[in-house]
């Protein structure tokens, strides 16, 4: 995140109306900066970028060699494709997080980047529901029945537990959508260093 | 489809349907069938146009069609799909079945895009009701720590209930500390165990309302 909470949302585009468009409509809500072509974008991404939106056709380089470029240098951030084409599996193959189609309309660009914005926290809210289910099966493991229903702590476990699945669930959005499952598996993998 | 049949694979009297969107995990240890049960649950909706999705860590994608070809004398190949993350050679399955290779059982974002590209192959068919199988997860937590295996299940097996698919998971319960296999267990709807007794073997079904949850005989 930017240096304040708002979040920081990097259009590359490089057609000039196309990207002031996206700027007027985004900048209430977000920190937005603007790259006009791909040397651009790669200059100042880094990670206090939540978002790329990244325009699949540019000339010099293509949305999917900064991608490449991006997902190389470890930037922690996500992307989604902008494309005028109607994306096909090569989008999730290449690695980006999400795709909007060309020419976008204002709803669909802000669902987009909240969906993204949400994923973010995935796997650290994952995380500490892990931590919490691996507590309460190691009490489990220790304690007897009777032992449990008289313990506090795990009362707050289960508690906390029930907390977190919904918070994971809210991050997690539509599994039946095929670059949010794709893109939910990625993330919990980018810690391993080996994730696309 | 709101159950998935799973007609005279369990006991008589425990269960013959499972809820579309259930996730069920087969524990036991080693050599006690859990693969073998995997393999019936998974293909007992073939004749009703189901799809099958498994995603093999160990035995390859040809061996998995020969124990599908054993089950279903009248297989159809075009609903049946492997993820092959042996390592093995599966040159003839890829020929006959859809099938999609990852390098390594700990490539999970590999993994998931495979099952995806298939799902929608079958969707393209017009095959919208899926049984997927993992078999198995004891081998996924050889390759990577058990926090990633575990996010990824809690992931993938919300997948399969958005999907309204069923699931049908494995793990040697004798190959891991009893808090892991607490863990992993907690994250599925219904709980399958599998035991070998003097007496022959015995299967308990556990997290299905009004289905008993104590051992019974099952040869």
């Amino acid at each position: 995140m930017g240096e304040s909470d708002t979040p920081v949302v990097l259009v590359v585009e490089d057609e000039p109306d196309v990207a002031e468009t996206y700027r007027r409509w985004l900048q209430s809500t977000y920190d937005v900066r603007v790259a006009v072509d791909g040397a651009e974008a790669l200059s100042v991404v880094d990670d206090t970028v939540d978002v790329v939106l990244l325009d699949r056709m540019m000339p010099e380089m293509s949305g999917a060699e900064v991608l490449r470029e991006i997902r190389d240098r470890g930037v922690d951030c996500r992307v989604a494709m902008v494309s005028a084409v109607d994306p096909d599996f090569d989008v999730i193959e290449m690695g980006f997080d999400e795709y909007v189609t060309k020419p976008p309309v204002r709803d669909e660009l802000f669902d987009t980047i909240e969906g993204l914005l949400e994923r973010a926290d995935l796997d650290d809210d994952l995380q500490e529901y892990y931590s919490l289910v691996a507590r309460r099966s190691a009490l489990e493991t220790e304690k007897t029945q009777s032992e449990l229903a008289a313990s506090d702590e795990y009362d707050d476990l289960v508690a906390r537990i029930d907390q977190y699945r919904e918070i994971v669930d809210e991050d997690l959005g539509d599994m039946a959508s095929d670059t949010e499952f794709v893109g939910a598996v990625r993330e919990i993998m980018n810690d391993q260093g080996d994730g696309l | 489809m709101s159950v998935y049949d799973i007609d005279a694979t369990l006991p008589d009297g425990s269960v013959d349907s499972l809820p579309a969107g259930t996730n069920v995990l087969i524990t036991g240890p080693a050599m006690v069938g859990k693969r073998e049960l995997a393999f019936q649950l998974l293909a007992a909706g073939h004749e009703e146009g189901e799809g099958v999705l498994c995603v093999t860590t160990s035995a390859s994608a040809s061996t998995m069609l020969d124990e599908f070809d054993r089950r279903v004398p009248t297989l159809d190949r075009d609903r049946v799909a492997i993820v092959d993350c042996s390592g093995g050679d599966s040159q003839q399955a890829i020929r006959e079945i859809a099938t999609e290779r990852v390098s390594s059982p700990g490539d999970l974002t590999g993994i998931s895009i495979s099952t995806a590209k298939l799902v929608q192959r079958f969707s393209e068919r017009d095959v919208s009701n899926i049984r997927h199988g993992l078999v198995s997860i004891s081998t996924l937590i050889q390759y990577i720590n058990l926090s990633t295996v575990f996010k990824f299940l809690h992931i993938y097996t919300s997948r399969i209930e958005d999907t309204n698919g069923l699931g049908i998971f494995t793990l040697d319960s004798t190959s891991h500390d009893p808090k892991t296999v607490n863990t992993i267990t907690s994250e599925f709807d219904c709980v399958i165990e599998l035991r070998e007794t003097e007496s022959g073997r015995d299967v308990r079904v556990k997290g299905l309302p009004g289905v008993s949850r104590s051992w019974q005989k099952f040869e």
